[in-house]
């Protein structure tokens, strides 16, 4: 286990340094100090309270889960292998005494806690600015369970790209690929309804199953199986490819 | 004694035909292997299979031991090597770089990390970040990426490349000083022929992805003036006169 301590621990130094990171962060902060300005002002100036205090946090997760984190997370994800694989700095991690499938695995980790991280960073940072907005009507452990909640789609869609980026060769097509699918799979569960819960894009607003005073128990169980279903096939097709790669 | 390194039946093709057919090679313990060959010979496709980053089609390597494609973290815990180019991650530093590497062993700290980079000439850099390097620098780093975990194999391709006059001549003196006192097993790949005289004990000659000849090197310099005469009269001799021009016309 030291060599996937020692992967993991490389993965995540690694990440810690991209530019793509900071860029991340600021964009974040962008984000949701505009979201903050758009809703103080609705209400200071114009007298429409859109949101409460907490409700001001799932506000800002309902767009930045379909925008900007499914975003970061595609970048990380392909700088992981495409990039890796194209500057051939995979070399380094590939010539040293650990199994590719422990490489891999530090790698899907690592996103892991990335996507963990952005989440955090976000709610904690929508938290913040909500306290200039009053009127609350979600608890603290409402916010905490959407945000939490929303790492499950957000991983299934990371073993996605990660699967893409092992399927194609550079790091453009990879992303191009990426955001095709994204797109794909979000306009089949638009166009086709009734098959929508199949789609694992259906489940990046499934946070909502965790706030409120009603909890669909039966609803959380089948999603989570499909979210299942889509993480150990994509995490298993991913791996497979990466264990074939030549360099 | 056991060898360092057996290869045994190895043969990778590509999809234009080229590749290593029926390769067969072993390496004593503390010898220093030349892995002589034109462009397109196979030299580095044998390497990139011996360091597990390409699969064989058939055969296998053993290092120390071990099989490359069964066993891959006991083969490679005694190996270090620079296959085709040093990698390293451009926006880290060259201290950065031998961290991520050192993880992977036990015992490497900060004092052997600056240990190697003295050895190889790059200490005063080491807060710089590689993006910044020239090609030598970048060698002598992987030199030092290398030799980081006391490894008791060494697998180099091309590691002179982009060195200058005085790296080459540290280079040389680093790889007899592993080789005679730590008994380091070396298998080196160069075009520099004359650095190869100087530096490895055997030599292997390979074209066209087959092992012409073997010799170790006292023999070689005991029978020709030089291993190059070596390397012409083997290629002369073994290669049929459809498979290219005559490397003595040349």
């Amino acid at each position: 286990m030291s060599s996937l301590k020692a992967a993991y621990l490389n993965e995540l130094y690694k990440i810690s340094k991209r530019k793509k990171i900071v860029v991340a962060a600021i964009l974040s902060v962008a984000a949701i100090g505009i979201a903050g300005l758009i809703v103080s002002s609705l209400k200071n100036f114009a007298g429409i309270n859109v949101v409460g205090s907490s409700e001001f946090a799932i506000l800002v997760l309902s767009v930045l889960n379909y925008t900007l984190l499914p975003l970061f997370t595609a970048f990380i994800c392909i700088d992981m292998f495409s990039s890796e694989f194209v500057e051939q700095t995979i070399k380094m991690t590939l010539t040293r005494p650990v199994s590719r499938f422990l490489v891999y695995l530090s790698k899907v980790l690592a996103a892991a806690t990335f996507i963990l991280a952005n989440l955090l960073f976000v709610m904690l940072l929508s938290l913040i600015l909500s306290v200039m907005i009053g009127g609350s009507q979600l608890s603290l452990s409402d916010v905490i369970g959407a945000y939490l909640s929303s790492f499950f789609p957000l991983m299934v869609l990371a073993l996605m790209v990660m699967f893409i980026a092992n399927l194609t060769r550079g790091t453009v097509s990879a992303f191009m690929l990426s955001v095709l699918v994204y797109i794909v799979f979000l306009g089949l569960g638009f166009f086709w309804p009734n098959a929508e819960s199949f789609f694992f894009t259906s489940t990046l607003d499934w946070y909502i199953l965790f706030t409120g005073t009603f909890v669909n128990v039966q609803k959380i169980f089948r999603l989570s199986l499909i979210l299942l279903g889509y993480g150990i096939a994509l995490f298993s097709a991913g791996y497979a490819l990466f264990d074939r790669r030549q360099i | 004694m056991d060898p360092a390194i057996v290869i045994s039946q190895l043969s990778k093709q590509y999809k234009n035909k080229r590749g290593i057919t029926d390769l067969n090679i072993e390496v004593a313990r503390g010898e220093v292997y030349g892995f002589l060959g034109p462009n397109g010979a196979g030299k580095t496709t044998a390497m990139k299979v011996m360091t597990g980053l390409m699969s064989p089609d058939s055969g296998d390597v053993y290092i120390n031991g071990y099989s490359i494609t069964e066993r891959y973290p006991l083969a490679m815990a005694g190996v270090g090597c620079i296959i085709e180019s040093v990698a390293m991650f451009p926006y880290l530093t060259a201290r950065d770089n031998m961290r991520m590497c050192a993880r992977f062993y036990d015992g490497i700290d900060d004092k052997r990390i600056d240990e190697c980079l003295e050895l190889t000439g790059m200490l005063r850099f080491k807060n710089e970040k590689i993006r910044n390097y020239s090609l030598g620098m970048r060698q002598r780093m992987g030199i030092a990426l290398a030799i980081l975990s006391r490894p008791s194999v060494l697998i180099l391709d091309e590691p002179l490349n982009g060195l200058d006059v005085e790296g080459m001549v540290e280079m040389r003196r680093l790889i007899g000083r592993l080789a005679e006192e730590e008994q380091t097993t070396f298998f080196i790949s160069s075009h520099l022929i004359h650095d190869v005289e100087l530096t490895c004990t055997k030599v292997g000659i390979l074209y066209e992805g087959r092992l012409l000849a073997e010799a170790g090197m006292d023999e070689v310099l005991a029978n020709y003036s030089s291993l190059e005469n070596y390397y012409l009269s083997e290629v002369d001799d073994n290669v049929k006169p459809e498979s290219g021009v005559s490397q003595r016309a040349v």
